[in-house]
């Protein structure tokens, strides 16, 4: 069936060749020039931030009330948009990932590799919050506003990228 | 628009970004990690094509007026964010994009990096609710603020409207920065691949 479907409604060759990255980014591009005008450009952090603050809420219940965070900075709300951003980018991965038949688990195989995801997942939430914005805000939406937030944001990642590819680098030799 | 409208749309473009990211296996960490650590720039040049389209199509539209551009204050927090987010996400080998995706394609370190990304997120939750930094939105004055560490706020728009120059203007100048880095990583490319026929010629046994 998906053999069909991959090779009759839609057209094969897209999934079964890797698209070049500039003609993708640069057809997104042009999507979130749309979403700047519609709603607002791509991002994915301020998603993730109601996702947790969601989450939180079903965990705690009325006990969220007690942080102001989630009082006066993100509200939890499930319709808020950017959540359905990050939600589309999975659904529209898995789709694609099985109709190029690339869909499989993969598990991680060494502890290190769970350690340094676990902090570097940590780091990364840590950051977006920090910081009010994430890369993708960064590169795809402040940036390209001309936003000084903007500078600031690809100063940082580029001195963070740097360390943690120092780091990454003195892991990989041992 | 509707809220459940703009959920829609946001669904829907998440879902060709998905899609488009899935098939080219665009990743903005190794767009930076890549360029720094192996010198190799596939994920770099994609990035910066993106940036000049985008810097062209905000800046237009922010000189009529139009468009939803994001609109906070930025200052020491904006920088030191990005920098822990930036070491991060060299760590865990994917950014806030390609964990989604690569939970999308069943990987299980990519939902583990997300999972803790929230776990992340909810941490500093608890912390700005002690010291209340950065600011929140509504204390935002879009002046500087130095005593919260605060520059305020400014974009193309604002650069229009202060010094009477179309946004475009400045944007056109930042698509010729953006592209003089693109052109200096062509350049670098063609020597890395000029080199390394002369290495595959002069390995080659004389006949």
């Amino acid at each position: 069936m998906n053999r069909q479907l991959s090779e009759v409604v839609l057209p094969s060759e897209f999934f079964k060749k890797t698209l070049d990255p500039v003609i993708a980014l640069a057809a997104i591009a042009v999507l979130d020039i749309f979403m700047f005008l519609i709603v607002g450009a791509w991002t994915v952090g301020g998603g993730e931030t109601m996702m947790t603050g969601l989450i939180a809420q079903a965990i705690m219940g009325d006990d969220i009330n007690r942080l102001p965070f989630w009082q006066l900075v993100f509200v939890p709300d499930a319709g808020y948009w950017k959540i359905y951003i990050s939600l589309g980018m999975l659904f529209g991965a898995f789709v694609s990932a099985v109709l190029s038949k690339e869909f499989y688990i993969r598990i991680p195989r060494r502890l290190e590799e769970w350690v340094l995801i676990t902090i570097g997942g940590l780091l990364m939430g840590i950051g977006i919050r920090l910081a009010f914005v994430c890369n993708v805000s960064t590169f795809f939406g402040m940036t390209p506003e001309m936003n000084m937030g903007g500078y600031l944001a690809m100063s940082g990642i580029l001195a963070g990228a740097w360390v943690g590819s120092m780091i990454y680098k003195k892991i990989l030799e041992g | 628009m509707s809220a459940i409208g703009q959920c829609l749309v946001a669904f829907l473009f998440g879902s060709v970004v998905g899609l488009l990211v899935q098939r080219s296996r665009f990743c903005n960490t190794a767009a930076l990690r890549d360029a720094i650590l192996f010198k190799t720039y596939r994920n770099t040049k994609a990035l910066l094509v993106a940036m000049m389209i985008l810097t062209f199509g905000f800046t237009l539209f922010l000189t009529f007026g139009e468009g939803n551009p994001m609109h906070f204050d930025v200052g020491l927090n904006t920088f030191a964010g990005l920098f822990i987010f930036g070491i991060g996400m060299v760590l865990a080998g994917a950014c806030t994009v390609s964990t989604w995706v690569k939970t999308g394609e069943g990987n299980i370190g990519a939902l583990w990096a997300l999972i803790f990304t929230f776990v992340g997120m909810f941490l500093f939750s608890l912390v700005w609710s002690v010291n209340y930094w950065p600011p929140a939105p509504a204390s935002m004055t879009g002046e500087p603020n130095l005593e919260a560490l605060q520059l305020g706020y400014a974009n193309a728009a604002t650069l229009q409207e202060k010094f009477g120059i179309p946004a475009i203007f400045f944007g056109l100048i930042q698509i010729g920065v953006l592209y003089l880095i693109y052109r200096a990583i062509r350049r670098k490319e063609d020597a890395q691949e000029a080199a390394h026929m002369q290495a595959q010629a002069a390995a080659q046994p004389a006949e």
